[in-house]
């Protein structure tokens, strides 16, 4: 039984054309959603840290606890 | 490969608002900005007659073997007839084989390719004394 023709030309062309628009879609969703599950959680989590933060009573909190050498805790 | 993709985006792009039933051979619509796309037909001629040369030497050989093979197409069995004969007129049956196994990888993972080259090849494989790599066993790892 003779084999017909198969298509021999622009194999990697058809490849491309159907496999490029997929991995560029699935590599921006990754991205994507990288950005929204990992670094805007992240920033929202350290804005959140420091609004609330008061640099004074930590550094007193530091200070009482003697890790300091160019001041020392308060009874001293 | 970045021809395939140039290929493949101009195309892909123009052709992204209608259909694809009846999509034709990519070759046709590369985008050249000026300069004549040549047909299947002329580069397929244009290589059976690189490979015809009478005192085509070895050097010619695989560089003609190295470019054909870089092209996203699989060679057609005259082109590669016209390559097994250079094989001959060189005394050289292992690039002969190779030219064969080439053939197998290019194709990929369309494996009808390969038998069908096989099939159209074997008049000149029998009359040249090429045995395919099959034959001899050589192609399993």
């Amino acid at each position: 039984m003779s084999l017909p023709k198969p298509v021999m030309r622009g194999l990697l062309a058809k490849r491309l054309r159907f496999h490029l628009p997929i991995a560029f879609t699935l590599a921006i969703t990754a991205a994507i959603a990288f950005k929204f599950t990992v670094t805007e959680p992240r920033k929202k989590a350290y804005a959140d840290f420091y609004k609330q933060y008061d640099a004074v009573k930590e550094f007193n909190a530091m200070r009482e606890a003697g890790i300091f050498e160019s001041v020392r805790p308060s009874g001293e | 490969m970045f021809r395939a993709l140039s290929r493949v985006s101009t195309a892909g792009f123009r052709s992204l608002a209608r259909t694809r039933t009846g999509y034709s051979a990519p070759l046709a619509s590369r985008c050249y900005s000026h300069g004549k796309v040549e047909t299947d037909e002329e580069f397929d001629s244009r290589w059976v007659t690189y490979f015809s040369k009478p005192d085509i030497d070895a050097w010619e050989l695989r560089k003609g073997m190295n470019t054909l093979i870089g092209y996203d197409l699989v060679p057609e069995p005259k082109i590669l007839d016209s390559a097994l004969r250079a094989c001959r007129r060189l005394n050289d049956l292992a690039s002969a084989i190779r030219i064969l196994e080439a053939v197998k990888d290019k194709a990929g993972p369309h494996k009808d390719i390969y038998p069908y080259v096989i099939q159209e090849l074997k008049p000149t494989l029998t009359e040249l004394g090429i045995s395919t790599p099959e034959e001899l066993g050589i192609d399993k790892l």
